[in-house]
């Protein structure tokens, strides 16, 4: 792995149960898959049961941004976590919808705070679905 | 250079004249005429040029006028354009009164025809509000729309859309039964959007989504409270 890359590279929080992601830097295509990969790595690897991205900082997401993040939920959501993107800013989700992106699969929150009590929620949820 | 039967005086002198007045009038001076002082062949040549010189002269004067009167008219128009302009600018800020009526909820009531022009900067103010807000629940209120079209009805599935990436959800109420049917007619899917049918039920259905109930509280202890 070159410099650049790692010098780039997006950092990956655990918090609790959750991992939290926030992207504060213009993502390209191969950032993109980066992360994508990282995050499934580091889910394999904590056994967490949440994702949260923070999008907030982006100004643009083109489709295969949008395409990576609805396949992440996917992704996740095989290996028993759930997404949640958080921080959409008005002028990417406009985009996304122009584009045709409309993630169905994917959990949305406006901010952090109420991207946490989503995940908690779902969290509660699967643990009495298994009870 | 006389020709049998035809007396004319001075001829040179008169055709340079007719030259002169000729070339002034080619030059602008409206107002030159030969007004030939001779009374032989020639003088009605010169009588007919005065006569043309003097249609033209007319002709060119209403032309101005007609212009002059074009271009009033065109300035009016003109103004009276960005008239028009500015008012719909300024219906367009009216017309999307995006407003916070309770903790988490924010109502825009659409009153009016609605355009994909007028959509757009609805769904922008709305989702703008939303991200200032932070509230979650979003209701849009077509009581007032008399019809939609095809278009509409599309701009209205992707504001809804638009708000749940943003993580909030939008709910849509007031569909008259006039929209109802071009909406079937149109074969627009609207099953992926929350419908209710008027504004009371879609607040009643936030609450619902806020964990919040309203109850009603007994006179005297309103009466308490008052004092």
């Amino acid at each position: 792995m070159n410099d650049v890359i790692t010098e780039r590279r997006i950092p990956i929080i655990k918090i609790g149960n959750y991992l939290i992601v926030s992207i504060q830097v213009d993502m390209h295509d191969r950032l993109a898959i980066e992360l994508q990969a990282q995050i499934l790595e580091e889910l394999s690897k904590t056994g967490a049961k949440g994702v949260l991205i923070d999008i907030s900082v982006l100004e643009m997401v083109d489709s295969f941004i949008g395409r990576m993040l609805s396949g992440m939920a996917s992704m996740a959501a095989i290996m028993d976590a759930s997404v949640v993107i958080v921080g959409m800013q008005p002028a990417v989700a406009i985009t996304l919808v122009e584009l045709g992106l409309e993630m169905p699969n994917v959990e949305t929150a406006l901010n952090m705070e109420k991207g946490i009590e989503m995940l908690e929620k779902n969290l509660k949820q699967r643990n009495a679905n298994k009870a | 250079m006389m020709e049998e039967g035809l007396t004319i005086n001075n001829l040179k002198a008169r055709v340079n004249r007719i030259e002169d007045i000729l070339s002034s009038v080619a030059a602008g001076d409206l107002e030159a005429r030969i007004n030939s002082e001779f009374e032989d062949d020639f003088t009605g040549v010169e009588a007919a040029v005065d006569l043309l010189i003097n249609d033209l002269t007319d002709e060119l004067m209403q032309r101005e006028k007609t212009q002059k009167e074009l271009e009033e008219r065109l300035a009016t128009i003109q103004e009276q354009q960005k008239t028009i302009l500015m008012q719909q600018e300024d219906l367009l800020e009216l017309s999307s009164p995006v407003t916070k009526v309770w903790d988490n909820v924010v109502v825009l009531p659409v009153i009016g025809t609605l355009d994909s022009r007028r959509t757009q900067i609805m769904m922008e103010n709305l989702l703008q509000k939303i991200v200032d807000t932070g509230c979650t629940i979003a209701i849009l209120d077509i009581t007032g729309v008399a019809t939609i079209d095809t278009q509409v009805a599309n701009h209205l599935i992707k504001t809804v859309t638009a708000a749940r990436l943003l993580g909030a959800e939008c709910i849509v109420s007031g569909i008259s039964p006039a929209i109802a049917q071009t909406i079937v007619h149109l074969g627009i899917d609207l099953s992926t959007i929350q419908t209710k049918a008027t504004l009371q039920e879609s607040m009643q259905y936030a609450f619902q989504r806020n964990n919040q109930h309203v109850v009603e509280i007994a006179p005297e202890e309103h009466m308490s409270h008052g004092e």
